[in-house]
């Protein structure tokens, strides 16, 4: 057989993901052509059945460790990394692609434009075939093209239901930004590939650990390229875009961009890190950084900066959407903090977070969803007294944002907690105490909202919002793992524990 | 399927049922039924884990746990792992199965006594919510569950005293009894934290075990006493022992099965039981006071219930009465008998509160005795169930009762023996005297002579099915037979000689009572087959106390009945001439020895008090400084006014303006105009760089 293509087919058994993203992307853009306007409403299962069968792929590699397409020229390094770390992060994005095809189903805004719903569920598959590369890219050039297929197919949804104007300026905007950050990281790239030769980050490690080099050269190159990383997980000051294109763009949409395409943005930072310019892993869990980088003060300072600048702005915001997106900006912070301790127990709880911020953040956003397709509103104004008129949703929004504050008996304490403990863990005392500041004015703009919905008087007298089965079904899938996970935690914790090993580490 | 899973479904049946039935209630008529259902399938259960935990593992203890919370090793603390599990003993089981029991009578006895009720759904979910936490009392292996499950049957008994919560009179019932109950509560708090700062742990066994093993709080045996006061605030308040009974007599505005439910046989013996497992870790000293508790817990309400006309009150009074003869008991170190009298308390008082509710249902919500009277011909069956129960509450022979009370009463003795302190064996025959008289006060004032209120008494009828049937079914537990073939000997009977054995203490040898302390050449001489508790010494003392208490118990009881009989049936005395002659006791017992006005004046006043003191200083002192110089206080409050104004309110505004502004500045970044975006990335972007270049 040619070599290539015995590269190719070994390979294969590690990218069955992968491989059934992408069956199912030709599938259900060859339904959609096939199917005539009427049947579309299959498109959404037959994307369910895809997701849950890369799930299962994705499980079945638990435990694999191993390089897929792999270049023997430089000694053996892949450019995929299949590990744990990396299959946790995919199952993540699964899980949250699941709850955003469901929320798709029920959302008015994706209904209207229901004759390219082929295009909409093909476009969350390369969406995700993106991140699901992102996850596990080993190398430069993989880091780049996973980013920009994310980030096209996200351009496309962000606008996708062109009728109205706001959905057009968020994709417009999003473009140009993400144009200029992409751009701005393939200059780091290209700076970093000069200096090492290779776009290989175990390779460049290798050269890391032994030689010296030009550092300045180096230091531009990193920031460069955290550019593009600090534009997929939102962190300050490369923010700018999300309040706008988190505001504009669908709803199911946002949800998916302020869990999925963040998640693999911090996944890609992750490894990006600890591959590149990680000497050791000390017996407590503490890794020992190449001496090249101040990476430390580097990320604490844009951590401090993005929660500090996430929670203030959203002190201000009178849309439910925009003080969310203001909001996810700032649990990047706090999350950005896990990496900043630079320990095996800070990933883990990046990893805990991840989890739990999946099912709050989306059950926030489903529900202010539910709400705006029967008022057509995301104003908090408009939210006055709307807990006499759909209790369920109140509660259960009040729930999310009472979670996502941090406060117990919910999981976002525990998720908080084990970031706190960490921090305190690694003597950062003071960076603790800053976010836990920053939690507390968080804690206005979220009781904000419920004071709207519990205690003012509606202004006109509306009637009772009711929802369907299956949407209840789907919120309680929500909210259960809410309080489940808030009292009993140790699943998750043993879970995150056993898949903070990257590869080689 | 094995005991521990059996009893993890067990503890959850009653949850489902709350859920199921809160949930439904509103639309569904027939969600009552699910509860109903669920408990008696509970109940099942509850008998085939007894019948097997006793057939099969009748000396072994069955305890399983799972890591609840592992936060791994923490700065400062060392390592925490939180576990939580289940112990099966034969005193879980029993209890386990007296709490269904009594939780199942309750639900069919109101079925038709809460008919009509506009909460009635909802009434059986709370009473599920209820036996869900106190199952998981009783099946817990260690003190922080136990501590849980202790605050969620508080908050259940809350909810169902103040069902009716539109009656005021309910509603502040329902908050005295939280509140009371809450007082208690810290100290328990208070004494978990010292045994998991000391120990790491909240099993039962594992501390038991360190303790055994020499580890003490502080170091010092004097901090174990502490620790074991404190946990017991926690029985002294759900146990409503003195000083913190208040609550229990209010409490009997909830509807009369829940009165029986909760406030006679299962939350007010969570108290006891508490105790008995944590009864290994308690020092001698922390015993007696204990046993102190105990014995004015029960002789205070009991002289309170010889004067009260209200039929429940006289119930509750009696309640906290025998609740402090288990504490007695326990803190004389009579650990079975008070475990025996919580089971056979819980059968015969469930039945007399279940009784007064059948009286009160058929007397239209009459709860006056003197208003009542004659009733026996009207409610034979209520009748005569009250009478069974009330023997047996009285300690005459062939009862339950008598069993277990003589078991206590000899323990007593036994005690005097041993020490030659008086006061509990004087307290505890006292007491029994007190009580059989009351009890038969109350029943000859019910049931016997002539109807006093003839409207209300032609109306009362014998009540229907569902409410007679439980009051069957508990008066014959109270029957000796269930517990023992020996009517005058409860020693022989397989509860007490198989079932339950006291357990193997703790404490160092220096700090327990000397009697509990077994003395090592007397081992090596007596080779005796015989099961010894504690030491043969006790064991000895409690043997040759047996018989004169049977004698003295039953002439002491005798003695209250026939006192009774003279006053009330016989009218050979006239109880008003004997107040009238003995006017400032009389008038004691009538208010409850001033109890309420007690706490009222003291606590409640002084809070008042003391806030008109702060306010008097306010007003005197403080202005009288500002207004006594004239002058000066122009130019200064003009100056502390404007400090006022603009610096400390300014602070605080400050802060929340401060916090507003920042968000504003950065909104201002926020122009929605994308080029402005790029160059301030771009601009950031070389602020980055000039921050790290130079490292």
């Amino acid at each position: 057989m040619e070599a290539p293509l015995k590269y190719i087919f070994d390979s294969i058994q590690y990218l069955k993901p992968e491989v059934a993203v992408s069956i199912f992307l030709a599938i259900l853009v060859t339904v959609d052509l096939v199917l005539g306007k009427k049947n579309k409403q299959v498109l959404p299962y037959i994307a369910l059945a895809g997701l849950v069968i890369t799930g299962y792929f994705v499980t079945q590699q638990f435990g694999t460790s191993a390089f897929a397409s792999v270049q023997h020229n430089i000694g053996n390094f892949g450019l995929i990394a299949v590990d744990s770390f990396g299959n946790y992060f995919k199952l993540i994005i699964i899980l949250s692609s699941i709850f955003i095809v469901l929320f798709s189903i029920s959302s008015i805004e994706i209904k209207q434009v229901f004759d390219r719903h082929g295009e909409y569920y093909s476009l969350i598959f390369g969406m995700m075939l993106g991140m699901m590369l992102m996850v596990s890219s080993a190398d430069l050039i993989l880091i780049y093209l996973s980013i920009e297929l994310v980030s096209l197919s996200s351009y496309v949804l962000a606008g996708f239901t062109k009728q109205s104007l706001r959905n057009s300026e968020a994709s417009l905007k999003y473009i140009i930004y993400g144009g200029t950050a992409s751009g701005i990281m393939l200059f780091g790239i290209s700076i970093l590939y000069g200096i090492m030769g290779t776009t290989n980050l175990y390779a460049i490690n290798t050269i890391l650990q032994n030689g010296a080099f030009q550092p300045l050269a180096l230091i531009i190159s990193c920031i460069l390229i955290f550019t593009g990383f600090g534009f997929k997980i939102s962190a300050a000051p490369f923010h700018f875009w999300t309040p706008d294109v988190y505001e504009g763009a669908p709803i199911a949409i946002t949800a998916y961009l302020s869990i999925a395409s963040k998640a693999a943005g911090f996944a890609l930072l992750i490894r990006f890190i600890k591959v590149t310019f990680i000497q050791t892993i000390g017996e407590d869990g503490y890794w020992q950084l190449l001496g090249v980088i101040d990476w430390k003060s580097f990320l604490i300072m844009i951590s401090i900066l993005t929660m500090t600048l996430g929670n203030f702005s959203a002190l201000w915001q009178d849309n439910l959407k925009r003080m969310l997106a203001y909001s996810s900006i700032a649990h990047a912070g706090y999350m950005l903090l896990g990496l900043a301790v630079f320990s095996d127990q800070g990933v883990m709880a990046i990893l805990i977070y991840f989890l739990i911020y999946l099912f709050m953040n989306l059950g926030a956003f489903f529900v202010v969803m539910l709400i705006a397709n029967k008022i057509g509103s995301e104003e908090i104004d408009e939210y006055d007294g709307i807990a006499y008129k759909t209790p369920l949703l109140a509660v259960s929004l009040a729930v999310f944002l009472i979670s996502l504050t941090g406060l117990p008996p919910t999981a976002g304490f525990i998720a908080k907690l084990y970031l706190f403990i960490a921090l305190v863990d690694a003597k950062m005392i003071a960076v603790a105490i800053i976010a836990l500041l920053n939690t507390v004015v968080s804690l206005y703009y979220y009781i904000r909202v419920l004071k709207h919905m519990f205690l003012t008087k509606p202004k006109v007298e509306g009637e009772r919002i009711t929802i369907g089965i299956a949407d209840t079904v789907v919120l309680l899938a929500m909210l259960i793992p809410i309080f489940l996970f808030g009292l009993y935690f140790t699943p998750i914790v043993n879970f995150a524990k056993n898949s903070i090993a990257l590869l080689g580490f | 399927m094995d005991l521990i899973t059996l009893s993890v479904i067990i503890l959850f049946i009653p949850l489902l049922g709350f859920v199921l039935t809160l949930f439904t209630g509103m639309n569904f008529k027939w969600a009552f039924l699910i509860e109903n259902v669920l408990i008696v399938l509970g109940f099942i259960l509850s008998v085939v884990l007894l019948y097997n935990k006793l057939s099969g593992y009748l000396d072994t203890d069955i305890v399983s746990e799972f890591n609840w919370i592992n936060l791994g090793i923490i700065p400062f603390f060392g390592e925490i792992i939180i576990k939580l599990g289940i112990k099966l003993d034969n005193v879980a089981v029993i209890m386990n199965f007296t709490v269904f029991l009594i939780s199942m009578v309750v639900h069919l006895f109101s079925i038709d006594y809460m008919k009509g009720d506009k909460r009635y759904s909802r009434y059986f979910a709370y009473l599920g919510l209820f036996t869900f936490s106190m199952t998981g009392i009783v099946v817990t292996n260690n003190v922080l569950m136990m501590y849980i499950f202790w605050e969620l049957v508080g908050l259940s008994s809350y909810l169902l005293i103040g069902f009716w919560f539109e009656k005021k009179s309910a509603s502040d019932a329902g908050k005295k009894a939280f509140i009371v109950n809450r007082i208690g509560d810290l100290g328990m708090f208070a004494g978990i934290l010292i045994l998991f700062v000391t120990y790491k742990t909240f099993s039962f066994q594992e501390i038991f075990n360190a303790v055994a093993a020499g580890q003490l709080p502080f170091n010092s045996e004097f901090w174990l006493t502490i620790t074991g006061l404190l946990l017991f605030c926690g029985a002294i308040g759900k146990s409503a022992q003195f000083p913190l009974h208040v609550w229990l007599p209010d409490a009997m505005e909830g509807p009369t099965p829940v009165s029986a439910l909760i406030h006679a046989a299962t939350m007010v013996a969570a108290g006891v039981y508490f105790i008995v497992r944590i009864f290994p870790i308690l020092s001698g000293d922390a015993l007696l006071i204990i046993a102190i508790i105990g014995a004015i817990s029960a002789f205070i309400p009991a002289t309170i219930a010889l004067t009260q006309n209200d039929i429940k009150r006289v119930l509750a009074y009696s309640t906290v009465s025998q609740l402090g003869y288990m504490i007695m008991a326990l803190g004389i170190g009579a650990y079975v008998f008070a475990f025996f009298h919580l089971i056979t308390h819980a059968f015969f008082k469930a039945c007399l509160f279940l009784g007064s509710g059948s009286v009160i249902h058929s007397m239209h919500h009459e709860q006056d005795i003197q208003k009542m009277g004659g009733l026996r011909k009207k409610m034979p069956i209520t009748y005569a169930t009250f009478l069974l129960a009330t023997l047996a509450l009285s300690g005459i022979p062939l009862t339950s009762g008598f069993l277990s009370k003589d078991g206590i009463l000899a323990g007593t003795l036994a005690y005097t023996s041993l020490t030659g302190n008086w006061f509990f064996t004087f307290i505890g025959f006292t007491v029994a005297m007190l009580t059989a008289f009351y009890m038969f006060r109350l029943v000859i004032l019910t049931f016997h002579g002539e109807p006093k209120n003839k409207e209300k008494y032609d109306h009362a009828h014998e009540s229907p099915f569902f409410m007679i049937m439980p009051l069957v079914l508990l008066s014959g537990l109270s029957i000796f037979i269930w517990y023992t073939p020996n009517p005058f000997n409860a020693d022989s009977g397989w509860v007490l000689s198989k079932w339950v054995k006291a357990p193997t203490l703790s404490v160092p040898e220096s700090a327990r009572y000397p009697f509990m302390v077994e003395e090592q050449k007397q081992e090596s001489i007596v080779k005796q087959e015989e099961e010894v508790t504690f030491s043969h010494e006790y064991t000895h003392a409690m043997h040759s106390a047996h018989v004169p208490t049977i004698f003295l118990s039953g002439f002491v009881a005798g003695l209250g009945i026939l006192f009774a009989f003279l006053f009330y049936q016989w009218k050979k005395l006239d109880p008003n001439k004997l107040a009238a002659k003995v006017k400032p006791l009389y008038n004691l017992s009538y208010n409850k020895w001033y109890f309420d006005e007690f706490y009222n004046s003291v606590f409640v006043g002084g809070t008042l008090a003391f806030s008109n003191f702060l306010r008097w200083i306010d007003n005197t002192i403080i202005d009288g400084i500002v207004n006594g110089s004239a002058t000066l206080t122009r130019g200064v409050s003009k100056v502390s006014g404007k400090f006022d104004n603009g610096v400390v309110d300014g602070l605080v505004n400050f802060t929340a303006y401060f916090s507003g502004f920042i968000g504003l500045l950065f909104r201002k970044f926020q122009t929605g105009k994308v080029q402005t975006y790029i160059v301030l990335v771009i601009f950031s972007l070389l602020i980055l760089l000039f921050l790290f270049k130079s490292f």
